[in-house]
C-alpha cells in the first residue's frame, strides 16, 4: 500500500504504521460490536427452566467464602435437577433450575449492579448471594425495587432486615447474636465453675460491619448480665495490617483475662503468630467466627489449639442430614466443607425450591409470599429447622466450637449439640 | 494538539461532522432507552453517563491543565455521602446533588491549597495518599455508618427514567462546560500550564490560582456524579465510592478516549462503561485478565486514546484517497 | 508499659522496617532509573510468594532459601516483561500516565493469572521455625522476622556496593542523575534499563518470597504493601536507595508507636497523613534533607 506525501510523491506505508492502523481498526470494530451486543440484548422469556440468579464474590477479598457458598448452592441445584427439577403446578410439569452466576469481585457497587441486572434483564425468579454485610446492604436495595425475592446467604447484619422490606430474606442469623452467644457461652463456663466471675475481657475487632456487630453483641450480653465480665479494652483495627505489635502491646497493657478478636483469616494468622511469639497468655481466646478453618491450622500448626469460635454451622453437628450433606459436598467438590460457608447457601436454595413448589407458580410475588411461610424441616443448620422470621431473617442458634490438640475440633455449646467438653481455662504450658 | 495548518474546508467540514454527531448522539440517548424499554439497558447507559461525567471532569484538570490526580475518588465520595445525608434529611434530591457538588468543590480547594505547590510525580503521589487517608477515615467515622456503609431511604417511588435523564443532563452539562473552557482564554491558560508551568507564569498566567479554579470545577462535576450515583444505588460504602479503584477508573477513561481533548473523555467513558459491564458479567473467571490486557494494548498501541486512533485512521484514508 | 515492653516494641518496629525496606527497594530502583511508578510491584511480589510456596510445598526447600531463589527467576521474568512491554513506552524524565496505567494493567493481568493457577484459597508456609523466637536478653523476637531483617540489610548493602563499585552501578547512577548526559558518555540505555527493571522485579520477587514465610496470602496479596511502599519511597526521596532504609524506618516507627495514642483503625490514615505532610514540607523526601546537610558539612 502506498500513500502520497506533501510533495505528491508516492511513499510506501511502513509496516509498523500498517500494523498500528490495523490494530486501531480492530479495536474500534470490537468496541462497536460490544456496544451492539449490549443494545440488542433482550432475553426472551424462557419457560423451559427456572432461572435463579447467584451473585457472589469469587475474586477479591471475600473470594474463598464466596466460592464455598457457590459450591453449596450448586450442590443443591444439582440434587434438585437430578430429581427432574421443581414441580410447578401452574405449568403442570417439572422444570430444572438454571443458575445464572455473576462474580462481584467483593465490590459492593458491582454486587448491587449485578443483582439488578439479574433481576431486570435475566428475569430470574429470585437472587441468592451477597457474601458479607457490605455487599448484602448494597444488594438489598434491589429486591423491593424490582419485586424479586432475594435470599442472602452470607450477610448477617440486622440492619438489612430492619427496614421493613418485603422481598429480603437471609439464612444467616444476625452477627450480633453471634456476639451475644459467645458471651453467653463464656457465661455458661462461669456458671459451671470452669471460669471465675468478674473476669476482664479485651477485644480487638476488625474495622468492618462484622467486627462492629460482633463487638456490640458481646457488649449487649454483658450489659444485660452484670457481674459476669468486664470489658477493659475494645478497639478496631484496619484490615491487612503487616504488624500488630502495637495493638497487642495495648492488649497486654490492659491486663485482661480473656482475649476476643474478630478478624479475617489473613489478619487472624498474622495476629495470632505475633501473639504466640510474644508469649502472651489468656484464659480464653477467640477470633470471632474464625478458628477451626483448615487453612488456619496450616498456617499456625498447634498454635490454634484451644481457640474457640462461634459459627453459623459445623459439619460436626450430630444430625444425620448434616453427615449426608458433608458426604455429598465432598463428593461434589473434592474437598470437605470448610467452616460454615456452604451450609447457609445450600439451605437457602433448598428453601427456595420448597417455596416455588408451594407457590405452584413462577410468579415472583407468589414465591415471595411462599418464602414467608414454610419451614424447611431437616435443615442442616443448627436447630434443624429453617424458617424466616417476620423481618426475613432466620434466628437459628449458633454453635461454639473449640480446637482441641491433635487437630480435633469439638462442638462445645449448646449442650444438646455438643460433641466434647470445653477446655477452660486454657492450659498454660 | 494540531500540527500542520488546517485547510479551511476540512476544518469546517470537521465541525459540521461534529455537530451532526452531537445531535444524533443526543437524540439516540434520549430515544433509545424509551424505545428499547429494558431496565438493564437503561441501567448500563445510566452508569456509563455518570462515568462520562467524571471522565470529562477529570480531563479538565488532568488533560487540559496536565495535573494528574489519582484522588478523584475523594470528590466522588464526598458528593455521594453529602447527597446521601441530605436526602435522608428529606432535602429535595436535586438540591442534594447541588449540595454534593458544592461540598466536593470546597474540599478540592482545601486539598489543593497545600498540594498544588507540588510538581509532577509528587503531586500524583500526594493525591494517592490523600485518597487512601480519606477512605480509611471514612471507615472509622461513626455517624456516616463507618465500615457498615450508609443507606439512603427515599420515600418516593423509584422511577428509573428520572435517574437516567438526570445523569444525561449532568453529562451534557459537563460536556458544555468542558467545551466552553477549551475554547476560552481560561482553557488556553490551562494548556500553557500543562506545557510549561514556569513559562506560563512568565506570561502572566497565575498557575496556582488557575489550578485551584479548575480543580474546583472538576470536583464539583465529579461530586454531582457521585451524588446522582448515590441516589440510584441507595447505599454508599467507603471502600466503594472512596476506593482507590474508583480513582483509577476515573482517570483511565480520558486516557482510553484521548486525553486533553473535549470528546476524548466522552468516548473513553462510553467504552469503559460498556466494556467494563460486559466483561464483568460475561467472563467472571477472567475479567481482570481481559481488562488488564485491554489496558496494556491501548497504552502500547495508541497513547492518544481512541480519538487519536480514529484521527490517524481518517488521516491515512484521506491520504489514500488522494492518489 | 514497662521499659522491657517499650524496648520490645522498638525491636518490633526495627524488624518491620526491615520488611518494609526489602519490599520497597524494588520499586525505588525502577523509579530512579526509568521514572516508572511500578504499580505491578504487588503482582510480582505475589508471584514471588507463590514461587517460594511452591518450592516449599513440592520440593521441601527451606522457605528462606526459596525466597532467595525467587530473585534470579524473577529477575529473568522482569527482563522479559521489559523486553516485551516496558521498552515500548515513550521515554520521559517524569513519570508518565502511560507508564502508570501500563503497570496497572499488568497488575490486573498478574492477579488473574494468580487466580487461574492457584485459585483463591489462602496459602501460608508453616515450619517449626514459624512460631519460634530468639531471645535477645529479656525480649522475645520472632526468628523469621529476624532472618528477613538480615536478608534486607544484606540486600541494601549489596545494592549500595553494586551502585558504587560496578560499571553497571555507575551507569545506573548516571542515568538517574541526567539521562542525556549518560547517553553522551556512552551508557547503553536500553540494556541498562532492562537490567534495572529486572533487578527491581527480582527484588519484588525476593520480598514476596520472604513475606510468604510471615503472612498468609492469596492472589490479591501485596495491595497493603504496595501502598506502604509508596509512602516509603516518597519519605526516602524517590531515587535514593539509602533513603529507602530511612523511609522504611520512619514509617515503621510511626505505625508501631502511633497506635499507642490513637485507635488502631486510624493507623493507615496516619501513615498517609505522614506522607502528605512530608511531601508538602519536604518535597524531596527526608533524603533531600540529609543531602543538604551533607553538602553543608
Amino acid at each position: 500500500m502506498t500513500n502520497t506525501n506533501e510533495w505528491g510523491q508516492r511513499v510506501r506505508i511502513s509496516h509498523r504504521v500498517r500494523v498500528c492502523t490495523g490494530v486501531r481498526l480492530w479495536m474500534t470494530a470490537v468496541a462497536l460490536l460490544v456496544v451492539f451486543t449490549v443494545g440488542c440484548q433482550r432475553k426472551a422469556a424462557e419457560q423451559d427452566s427456572i432461572p435463579v440468579g447467584v451473585v457472589l464474590p469469587i475474586t477479591g477479598r471475600e473470594a474463598k467464602p464466596g466460592q464455598y457458598q457457590r459450591e453449596g448452592i450448586e450442590l443443591a441445584i444439582k440434587q434438585i435437577n437430578d430429581g427432574g427439577g421443581i414441580f410447578v403446578k401452574d405449568l403442570n410439569k417439572k422444570l430444572p433450575v438454571k443458575e445464572i452466576f455473576y462474580d462481584d469481585s467483593s465490590d459492593q457497587a458491582k454486587s448491587a449492579s449485578l443483582a439488578e441486572r439479574a433481576m431486570s434483564s435475566d428475569k430470574v425468579v429470585a437472587v441468592l448471594g451477597a457474601y458479607s454485610t457490605a455487599l448484602g446492604e448494597a444488594e438489598s436495595v434491589m429486591p423491593d425495587r424490582y419485586q424479586t425475592p432475594w435470599i442472602t446467604t452470607g450477610a448477617a447484619a440486622t440492619t438489612i432486615f430492619s427496614r421493613g422490606f418485603k422481598y429480603t430474606f437471609g439464612t444467616l442469623s444476625p452477627t450480633s447474636l453471634l456476639g451475644s452467644t459467645t458471651a453467653e457461652y463464656l457465661g455458661s463456663l462461669v456458671d459451671s465453675g470452669k471460669l471465675k466471675k468478674g473476669l476482664k475481657i479485651a477485644m480487638a475487632l476488625e474495622n468492618t460491619d462484622h467486627g462492629v456487630d460482633y463487638g456490640n453483641g458481646i457488649k449487649q450480653w454483658i450489659g444485660a448480665h452484670p457481674g459476669y465480665f468486664d470489658v477493659v479494652f475494645s478497639e478496631s483495627f484496619d484490615l491487612g495490617s503487616p504488624d500488630f505489635s502495637g495493638l497487642l502491646q495495648k492488649v497486654k497493657s490492659a491486663k485482661a483475662d480473656i482475649f476476643l478478636a474478630d478478624a479475617h483469616l489473613q489478619d487472624y494468622v498474622t495476629m495470632h503468630r505475633q501473639y504466640l511469639q510474644s508469649g502472651m497468655k489468656h484464659q480464653m481466646i477467640s477470633y470471632g467466627a474464625r478458628g477451626p478453618e483448615s487453612d488456619a491450622r496450616k498456617a499456625l500448626g498447634d498454635g490454634v489449639d484451644y481457640i474457640f469460635a462461634g459459627i453459623w454451622w459445623s459439619d460436626k453437628l450430630p444430625y444425620p442430614q448434616v453427615k449426608k450433606f458433608s458426604d455429598d459436598y465432598t463428593a461434589f467438590t473434592g474437598h470437605k466443607p470448610d467452616s460454615w460457608y456452604p451450609a447457609t447457601a445450600y439451605d437457602a436454595m433448598r428453601i427456595l425450591a420448597l417455596a416455588i413448589t408451594n407457590a405452584g407458580t413462577l410468579k415472583k410475588d407468589a414465591i415471595r409470599d411462599a418464602l414467608a411461610q414454610p419451614e424447611l424441616k431437616e435443615s442442616i443448620l443448627p436447630g434443624q429447622t429453617l424458617k424466616f422470621g417476620a423481618n426475613g431473617q432466620v434466628q437459628n442458634p449458633f454453635v461454639i466450637v473449640q480446637n482441641k490438640p491433635g487437630g480435633k475440633v469439638d462442638i462445645v455449646y449448646p449442650k444438646d449439640a455438643a460433641t466434647g467438653e470445653s477446655i477452660a481455662p486454657i492450659p498454660k504450658h | 494538539m494540531t500540527a500542520a495548518p488546517a485547510i479551511p474546508q476540512t476544518q469546517t467540514a470537521g465541525k459540521r461532522w461534529r455537530i451532526a454527531a452531537l445531535v444524533v448522539g443526543l437524540a439516540a440517548l434520549i430515544i433509545l432507552p424509551l424505545v428499547v424499554d429494558s431496565p438493564n439497558f437503561t441501567r448500563i447507559l445510566f452508569l456509563t453517563l455518570l462515568w462520562v461525567t467524571a471522565s470529562i471532569a477529570w480531563n479538565l484538570l488532568g488533560g487540559f491543565a496536565g495535573q494528574v490526580s489519582f484522588g478523584f475518588a475523594v470528590f466522588y465520595g464526598v458528593g455521594a455521602y453529602t447527597t446521601a445525608l441530605a436526602i435522608n434529611a428529606k432535602v429535595n434530591p436535586f438540591l442534594a446533588f447541588v449540595m454534593g457538588a458544592v461540598a466536593a468543590a470546597i474540599i478540592s480547594v482545601l486539598l489543593g491549597l497545600p498540594t498544588f505547590r507540588l510538581r509532577g510525580p509528587y503531586f500524583a503521589i500526594a493525591t494517592i495518599g490523600i485518597s487512601e487517608a480519606v477512605r480509611v477515615i471514612m471507615t472509622n467515622v461513626g455517624f456516616t455508618g463507618g465500615a457498615s456503609g450508609y443507606r439512603i431511604l427515599e420515600a418516593a417511588r423509584f422511577r428509573q427514567f428520572e435517574h437516567y435523564f438526570t445523569a444525561l443532563g449532568l453529562a451534557v452539562l459537563a460536556l458544555a462546560v468542558s467545551s466552553r473552557i477549551a475554547n476560552a482564554k481560561f482553557g488556553l491558560g490551562l494548556k500553557a500550564i500543562r506545557q510549561d508551568e514556569d513559562a506560563a507564569a512568565d506570561l502572566g498566567v497565575n498557575p496556582y490560582k488557575y489550578k485551584l479554579a479548575i480543580h474546583a470545577v472538576s470536583a464539583a462535576l465529579t461530586g454531582a456524579a457521585g451524588g446522582v450515583f448515590a441516589r440510584y444505588a441507595a447505599f454508599v460504602h467507603p471502600n466503594g465510592v472512596f476506593g482507590f479503584q474508583t480513582g483509577v477508573h476515573i482517570l483511565l477513561m480520558p486516557v482510553i478516549g484521548g486525553i486533553g481533548t473535549v470528546w476524548g473523555p466522552v468516548v473513553g467513558g462510553f467504552v469503559f462503561g460498556i466494556v467494563e459491564e460486559e466483561i464483568v458479567a460475561s467472563f467472571p473467571q477472567i475479567h481482570l485478565l481481559l481488562y488488564g490486557l485491554l489496558l496494556i494494548v491501548i497504552i502500547l498501541f495508541e497513547p492518544g486514546g481512541i480519538l487519536g486512533g480514529v484521527r490517524e485512521v481518517i488521516r491515512r484514508f484521506r491520504g489514500l484517497r488522494r492518489q | 508499659m514497662t521499659l522491657i515492653d517499650f524496648a520490645s516494641l522498638l525491636v518490633s518496629a526495627l524488624l518491620l522496617a526491615g520488611i518494609y525496606s526489602v519490599m520497597s527497594v524494588g520499586m525505588t530502583v525502577i523509579y530512579g532509573v526509568m521514572k516508572i511508578v511500578n504499580l505491578a510491584h504487588a503482582g510480582f511480589m505475589m508471584l514471588g510468594a507463590y514461587f517460594a510456596w511452591e518450592l516449599y510445598e513440592r520440593f521441601h526447600v527451606d522457605p528462606i532459601l526459596a525466597a532467595l531463589l525467587a530473585f534470579p527467576v524473577m529477575f529473568v521474568l522482569g527482563g522479559l516483561v521489559h523486553w516485551l512491554l516496558v521498552r515500548r513506552l515513550p521515554h520521559s524524565d517524569e513519570p508518565t500516565l502511560q507508564s502508570l496505567l501500563l503497570m496497572f494493567g499488568l497488575w490486573l493481568l498478574l492477579q488473574n493469572i494468580g487466580y487461574l493457577i492457584w485459585g483463591n484459597t489462602d496459602r501460608s508456609i508453616f515450619t517449626p521455625r514459624t512460631l519460634s523466637v530468639v531471645h535477645l536478653g529479656p525480649i522475645a523476637v520472632s526468628t523469621v522476622r529476624l532472618m528477613v531483617f538480615g536478608v534486607a540489610v544484606a540486600c541494601l548493602i549489596l545494592l549500595e556496593v553494586v551502585m558504587n563499585y560496578t560499571w553497571f552501578g555507575r551507569s545506573v547512577r548516571a542515568l538517574i542523575q541526567n539521562r542525556y548526559a549518560g547517553l553522551i558518555v556512552g551508557v547503553y540505555e536500553d540494556a541498562t534499563a532492562g537490567l534495572t527493571f529486572g533487578l527491581g522485579i527480582g527484588f519484588a520477587g525476593l520480598a514476596g518470597g520472604l513475606l510468604a514465610s510471615l503472612y498468609s496470602f492469596d492472589p490479591d496479596f501485596g495491595r497493603a504493601f504496595l501502598i506502604r511502599a509508596f509512602v516509603i519511597i516518597v519519605l526516602g526521596g524517590l531515587d535514593s536507595i539509602s533513603g529507602v532504609a530511612l523511609g522504611a524506618l520512619v514509617l515503621a516507627l510511626v505505625e508501631t508507636f502511633s497506635i499507642l495514642f490513637v485507635p488502631a483503625g486510624y493507623q493507615l490514615a496516619i501513615s498517609f497523613g505522614l506522607l502528605v505532610v512530608v511531601l508538602i514540607v519536604l518535597p524531596g523526601g527526608i533524603a533531600s534533607v540529609l543531602a543538604k546537610v551533607r553538602r553543608v558539612a
